[in-house]
């Protein structure tokens, strides 16, 4: 739990055409803990992290992984070694049994774990002499994630791991995570759970079209975001209750919605001064934050 | 261990086309040897050259299949992303792909004479081993160009049925373009030089002259610019 | 010994932690000396960061109520201190259980005093005072 980051990122830009995937991205990904990356389909989340690993190259920007620059490719193919990535896709060869997928994994990592992988083929009951191809999508779920839990990188990251896997699988995901993080393990992962999310991740990150929209621990946010309901004996003004902190306002005739993700007191003085007959306060959750931090305005 | 990987993805591949063409290569000779006994020795080897040209013929297309595959093949069935996060170098990645590519190519040949030259031994009109040398090396030193033209166009064109198309499209473009062009005669044109075409004596029915040490360099440095091409575009390459 | 952590309640799962291993000091359930899961198996059950029980059991280290051994984990200690944190609770909970009752004499709804509890528990002690 040191202020030492595993991920940063600066200016990250990356376009195709005029579209951009990626947009002046500064993102900072603490070691030792939990970090959730969220957004919508095609935000750019799998784009960035397949930037960090060199698989696709950024046009503009820099990043810096693991303390070794993105462009120092001899360096970055080190830093690969002390990195465990899971990709949306759960990649694995077709042609290789579980057995043979896991021996050729082993071979490139000196964090391998042989016990552990033992442990989790025994867990998942995964036939080691199948070919991946006649495996199911669960098994091969689980054992693409398998080929990173059986190691103690310094960071872990993962592309939507809890697809693919049934409440069970989930709940056994979501432990291995915290466990690994106990070890030292840094774990980032996008995902769309956001329940589960809520439950792990110490951080969270939003992205949106390419932009960082939110950058926060969790308990700040459970702590600080709130929802303010009033209502007004006239129609309010809604510039009077733009206060700092507050992220979006939604007026309904007497009506008044705010989000604010930190200051409610100050919103809520206002609201007094402005004699509004009703206030009411409560927690808003990360699911309900997402979809308000994304909505178009 | 990315040898293993690289055999184990190619070998159903390189062991059915092994298997045919050894299994074909046999049989025509061996029937071809029936037909023509009592006749004399000579003939056989007039039989081994055109038993040479269909073995061409198969090797090619064997050999442009062994050059399919690679990462762009990864990508479209999703499993690049496992192996470019590995500690290796691009380089080396495809670099084993080619090499375990070439000794199958080589595999591909030599099997296959071997077992013609077992054939004739066992029919009683054994053949020269430096004769079968001759048409072996030929071959691959020839053919060896088409392999890198695979392995070029498959870390070109994505498509699981197109990139082998294309591939296919250009040798028999090729083929074409030798039978046609007179000036390409005799010293450019692959398929001759591959076939033995030019070595040939019309009244031994043997391969005679040297062997064209310079032309088997001039091939195998075009084969090699191929397979440095290869592995530049996968280096520049987006996945 | 059980501990629940919601995310949702808009309360830090830290503080949550802290509260129930405190309730559970005052009841009794743990008694002075006992030990405390470790981090990474308490974090493992609850399925919840470690990060989060380690800010926990070192609030409460501050605090006073616990005493983390190198080595060896987080014991319970202070609990002298803890029964008269509870006997305040005791106290309060009479004076809140009065409250309650006036106001709901006067005509307000649960649903009101318990907004009315959650608004006014929003100002951090500090700005209370200048109320």
């Amino acid at each position: 739990m040191t202020d030492t980051f595993v991920i940063e990122t600066r200016g990250l830009t990356k376009s195709y055409g005029n579209a951009e995937a990626v947009r002046e991205l500064n993102l900072s990904v603490g070691a030792g803990h939990i970090t959730a990356f969220l957004g919508r389909n095609g935000a750019g989340k799998s784009t960035t992290i397949k930037m960090l690993l060199g698989i696709i190259r950024p046009t503009a920007g820099e990043a810096v992984l693991l303390g070794t620059r993105i462009a120092d490719l001899k360096g970055s193919r080190e830093t690969r070694r002390r990195v465990a990535y899971v990709s949306e896709d759960k990649p694995l060869y077709r042609y290789m049994t579980a057995e043979q997928m896991i021996r050729f994994a082993s071979s490139f990592y000196p964090d391998w774990r042989a016990a552990d992988a033992k442990k989790l083929v025994k867990e998942y009951d995964l036939p080691l002499d199948r070919k991946v191809k006649s495996l199911s999508k669960g098994m091969r779920t689980k054992l693409a994630l398998l080929l990173a839990f059986a190691r103690r990188p310094d960071l872990l990251i993962l592309d939507e791991p809890s697809e693919g896997l049934d409440p069970v699988g989930i709940e056994h995901l979501l432990r291995t995570l915290v466990a690994r993080s106990a070890e030292g393990v840094s774990v980032f992962f996008s995902s769309h759970q956001i329940a589960e999310v809520e439950r792990i991740a110490d951080h969270v990150c939003i992205l949106d079209k390419g932009c960082l929209l939110v950058d926060a621990s969790l308990d700040q946010l459970r702590q600080f975001y709130r929802r303010i309901d009033l209502v007004f004996s006239s129609a309010p003004v809604e510039d009077k209750l733009r206060v700092p902190g507050v992220e979006r306002i939604q007026t309904t005739g007497n009506q008044m919605t705010i989000f604010a993700s930190w200051n409610a007191e100050e919103v809520i003085e206002r609201a007094n001064v402005l004699n509004a007959t009703s206030v009411q306060v409560a927690p808003v959750g990360l699911r309900d934050i997402f979809l308000e931090m994304v909505k178009e305005e | 261990m990315l040898w293993y990987k690289a055999w184990l993805e190619t070998r159903s591949r390189f062991l059915a086309s092994l298997c045919a063409m050894t299994v074909l290569m046999v049989f025509f000779v061996h029937h071809g040897e029936y037909v023509l006994s009592p006749e004399p020795r000579r003939d056989t080897y007039l039989l081994l050259f055109y038993v040479h040209h269909y073995l061409m013929g198969m090797w090619m297309l064997c050999v442009v299949l062994l050059g399919m595959g690679g990462l762009i093949r990864e990508r479209a069935v999703g499993a690049s992303s496992f192996t470019l996060a590995l500690p290796v170098s691009r380089e080396r990645l495809v670099g084993v792909q080619i090499a375990v590519g070439i000794f199958q190519a080589i595999g591909l040949a030599a099997l296959p004479w071997s077992a013609i030259l077992l054939t004739t031994g066992l029919n009683g009109r054994p053949f020269a081993v430096w004769q079968a040398a001759f048409y072996f090396l030929l071959l691959i030193s020839g053919g060896l160009t088409y392999f890198a033209m695979a392995v070029l166009i498959s870390s070109l064109i994505e498509g699981e049925y197109t990139a082998p198309a294309v591939a296919y499209g250009l040798v028999i473009l090729s083929g074409i373009v030798f039978a046609n062009v007179g000036w390409l005669r005799p010293f450019a044109d692959l398929w001759r030089y591959m076939g033995g075409d030019n070595h040939f004596n019309k009244s031994t029915y043997l391969l005679s002259g040297p062997f064209p040490w310079l032309g088997a360099l001039a091939s195998l440095s075009v084969a090699a610019l191929l397979l440095v091409a290869s592995v530049g575009i996968i280096q520049r390459r987006e996945f | 010994m059980f501990f629940t952590l919601t995310p949702t309640t808009g309360q830090p799962l830290y503080l949550q932690l802290m509260q129930q291993i405190r309730h559970a000091a005052e009841t009794g359930t743990l008694q002075d000396g006992d030990q405390l899961p470790g981090v990474r198996t308490l974090a493992e059950e609850l399925v919840v960061s470690p990060n989060t029980v380690v800010k926990a059991y070192c609030e409460l280290e501050h605090e006073g109520l616990l005493e983390l051994r190198q080595g060896s984990g987080a014991f319970v200690i202070g609990k002298r201190r803890t029964r008269s944190l509870a006997d305040h609770v005791q106290a309060a909970r009479k004076l809140i259980r009065d409250l309650i009752q006036q106001l709901r004499e006067v005509g307000l709804l649960d649903e009101e005093i318990r907004r009315a509890f959650e608004a006014e528990l929003l100002y951090p002690p500090e700005i209370a005072k200048k109320r």
